[in-house]
């Protein structure tokens, strides 16, 4: 192969070529004309070149050949078409850019292999008849597990076209995404086509950032690849309906769809989907202005009995849509709902009270102003098995709505708030009250409503069932919430207490006492007023679960945490220090320490850490897969240089 | 057939006049509708040289009824026959192949694109592309994506 491709270098057989085909190198050399044949060392010529029929090597010498250019294109597509095996329209595709784009518009019941459709004189094709059919049994086993990304100033018809043939080949193509940019051009309909005939087995599209692509590209791909099951359409501003109808119609074995800032995808198109999808699974429809209660409705009225996750973000959709949901919606497993600007609180009341949710397990309202406390309590009453709840940016929503809702969902594990700045102190300590029982993880973030509180009676019944208590970012936290929370959760595995700089040694220690069944995660970065004393507290009493611990920006936290953790912690895999005081000596008691066994160590920003711990750094880079040494100022480029060189299996952040 | 066959005139590119027997003229759906309304003037094929268009009158001449036989020998007869009349330049393949398209005659058009077809056949890439001059324009990754990793393109 590279003999005859190499670039310049012509081999002995291809010199002749080259003459033939560039005529101006030739005349450095001769006078054009018959008599260049001479050069030609004809026994060599006509053992490689001489076809049998066409290539009488008599004429060859006489007469120039003839380019193939003459022929239109639907004549070469014919010939093309008339190829035996893939072995040679393979070939073909790599003749030419010309060649490859007719070669891949053939799709499959268009190439003539059979001896039926050939005149009877191509007695050639009996001769080599067990190779073919070699070859097309080859191709049956198509079954599309090869996967293709195109990106960028590449996405044309040629690479795309190139991905058809090239696939085909070799096992058949079954994930195709195609993500363009503003440079992209040269991609039409065409390339589309390619895949569409060269590629049945494709069962993942994906484009995206395609503006020129209009619908006769996806209706190519909607006659061609009916096993299609994900569709993902992101940023396609030329697909009108008429194209998702067809795919619809045409792809019923569509699972997953995806559509996203579509401008020109309307109601037309979900009502398809809803009607020709039976097993439609999921979809996500997102910031198409032309989609409205009627499509939604009528997807969701026709696919309800199956459809087990929606997706409805920055739709021009009112309460009617929510009530389709809310009554027809019998499968549904997954809802979320985001930036809904003209659904109302009577729409979130509908959804519960129609009673088709019975299925519903998880549901997250982002940015919805009709959630209020009456739509959350509704919706808590209408879906009685709903597991896992996330709620952000609900302005709306209050303490008391928080409440009526913890009291209807029975079943919810799994609560979190983010950017609800109604909830105060009372909700969060109400919440942990009524779902004693049943809630397993409790996160809020950045909630500003929250305060420090202090309750005096320390007659609360515990809240067994907690696992996991996030918070995150509320600044109004503070010890005396925490000292509750120690309280009321003994049963605590994983807790973040982060940037909340209100926290202090002595509001978390007895948090930490009182966790009797051992803390496996921790974190509390960004607490800045958290010292030595809690980090070594942590080891001591949870040293035997603790898998991971986040000290990030704690500013006093300094080596004498680390000689603890090296001492008690026998589990940590995970140990973040980034902008701690630690000091070189502090990173030696982690590396003479013989049983830990750290996989993931991040000393970023820690400026007292210099080249001096080196060595322990590669000691303990024996069992680390990631080390973070990212603005650590006191090590050297040329230790740096050391440690990346020597820690090959290690992935060095620097 | 009728035993008075009538005669179809036509005039090539290059102004050379053929005269064909009617049957002959009907296997060419273009001119077909022209032949049936019964015009007698010498039909004009701007895009047949004469010597190709000869090249076509002799082909259907032979193959017309023939192809339709059961006779074996017949048949071997007429395969042998086309053999030898395939014996051409490259260039008058390709006139025939765009004659035969452009009178739309299925039987010469699907004969010789199939010559085509077999010539390309068990050739490399760089083989095919010396015999019909085409030269490649692809980018080297390009061409990479299209080969792939199929074992029978690497060696090509």
């Amino acid at each position: 192969m590279s003999r005859l491709f190499s670039p310049a270098g012509e081999s002995d057989f291809c010199s002749g070529g080259s003459l033939l085909t560039k005529p101006k190198e030739a005349s450095l050399f001769l006078t054009l004309g018959r008599h260049f044949d001479l050069y030609f060392p004809p026994s060599c010529k006509r053992a490689r070149v001489s076809a049998p029929i066409v290539l009488q090597g008599n004429q060859i010498r006489t007469e120039k050949k003839a380019s193939i250019d003459v022929l239109p294109d639907e004549c070469l597509f014919e010939i093309l078409r008339r190829l035996p095996g893939g072995r040679d329209r393979s070939a073909c595709a790599c003749v030419s850019k010309r060649w490859l784009m007719l070669a891949s518009n053939i799709s499959s019941d268009e190439f003539c292999c059979s001896t039926a459709s050939v005149p009877p004189n191509s007695n050639d094709c009996h001769g080599h008849h067990g190779e073919v059919s070699g070859l097309s049994a080859d191709e049956d086993m198509e079954d599309g597990f090869l996967s293709r990304t195109l990106e960028g100033k590449k996405v044309n018809d040629v690479r795309l076209a190139a991905i058809a043939i090239g696939t085909s080949s070799q096992g058949g193509l079954g994930k195709l995404i195609v993500r363009g940019n503003n440079s992209t051009r040269g991609l039409t309909s065409l390339g589309f086509r390619a895949i569409a005939r060269c590629c049945p087995s494709l069962k993942t599209l994906s484009i995206s950032n395609l503006s020129s692509i209009g619908d006769e590209g996806l209706l190519e791909i909607a006659n061609g690849c009916s096993q299609l099951e994900k569709l993902d359409l992101n940023r396609c501003s030329s697909l009108s309906d008429r194209a998702l109808v067809a795919l619809a119609k045409n792809c019923p074995n569509l699972t997953d769809i995806n559509i996203d800032s579509c401008p020109n995808l309307g109601n037309e198109s979900l009502q398809s989907i809803g009607q020709y999808c039976p097993n439609l699974r999921s979809i996500a429809i997102k910031d198409c202005p032309r989609v409205g209660d009627q499509g939604v409705a009528s997807l969701v009225s026709q696919a309800g009995r199956f459809l087990s996750k929606l997706k409805l973000q920055s739709l021009d959709v009112t309460d009617v849509s929510l009530a389709v949901v809310g009554h027809y919606g019998l499968a549904m497993t997954d809802l979320i709902l985001t930036n809904l600007c003209n659904v109302g609180e009577r729409g979130f009341c509908v959804v519960g009270n129609g009673h088709g949710l019975q299925k519903l397990r998880s549901v997250a309202v982002t940015s919805c102003q009709g959630l209020t406390d009456l739509g959350l309590e509704a919706l808590a009453n209408g879906c009685p098995n709903l597991k896992q709840i996330c709620l952000r940016k609900c302005v709306h929503l209050s303490d008391s709505g928080l409440l009526s809702f913890a009291k209807a969902a029975a079943s919810v594990d799994k609560l979190q708030l983010e950017e609800c700045h109604r909830i105060t102190q009372r909700g969060f300590l109400g919440l942990l009250i009524i779902c004693g029982e049943t809630l397993k993880s409790l996160s809020l973030i950045n909630c500003l409503g929250l305060k420090d509180f202090a309750m005096g009676s320390p007659r609360l019944s515990s809240c067994s069932s907690l696992r996991s208590l996030c918070v995150r970012n509320c600044l109004g936290f503070g010890n005396s919430s925490l000292a509750m929370l120690g309280r009321l959760c003994p049963k605590l595995q994983h807790i973040e207490v982060s940037g909340s700089p209100g926290i202090t040694d002595a509001g978390l220690l007895p948090l930490l006492e009182n966790c009797d069944s051992g803390l496996v995660k921790v974190n509390f970065s960004k607490c800045t007023n958290l010292s030595d004393k809690v980090a070594s507290a942590v080891a001591r009493m949870h040293g035997w679960t603790l898998e991971v611990l986040n000290l990030e920006g704690c500013r006093k936290v300094s080596d004498a945490s680390l000689l603890k953790i090296a001492e008690n912690c026998p589990l940590l895999n995970d140990l973040d220090v980034s902008m701690t005081a630690i000091t070189d000596c502090g990173v030696a008691a982690l590396a003479e320490a013989n049983y830990l066994n750290l996989q993931i160590l991040s000393l970023s920003g820690c400026s007292q850490v210099s080249t001096k711990c080196l060595p322990s750094l590669k000691k303990l880079g024996n069992s680390l897969s990631g080390l973070n040494i990212q603005r650590c100022n006191g090590i050297s480029r040329s230790s740096v240089d050391f440690l990346v060189e020597q820690l090959w299996r290690c992935d060095i952040l620097y | 057939m009728s035993s008075k066959k009538k005669v179809i005139t036509l005039r090539s590119s290059d102004g050379e006049i053929f005269e064909v027997e009617e049957a002959v003229a009907l296997e060419w759906l273009t001119i077909k509708p022209l032949v049936e309304s019964g015009c007698t003037d010498a039909i004009p094929l701007p895009q047949v040289t004469g010597n190709i268009l000869a090249k076509v009158i002799e082909y259907c001449k032979k193959h017309i009824g023939a192809s339709e036989s059961e006779d074996r020998k017949i048949l071997y007869e007429l395969e042998s026959w086309d053999a030898d009349f395939i014996k051409v330049d490259q260039g008058t393949l390709f006139d025939l192949i765009r004659a035969a398209d452009y009178l739309t005659i299925k039987t010469l058009f699907e004969f010789t694109c199939q010559t085509v077809a077999d010539t390309i056949k068990h050739k490399t890439i760089e083989e095919v592309r010396h015999i019909f001059r085409e030269s490649n324009d692809f980018t080297p990754e390009e061409e990479k994506e299209i080969r792939g990793k199929s074992w029978w393109l690497q060696g090509l």
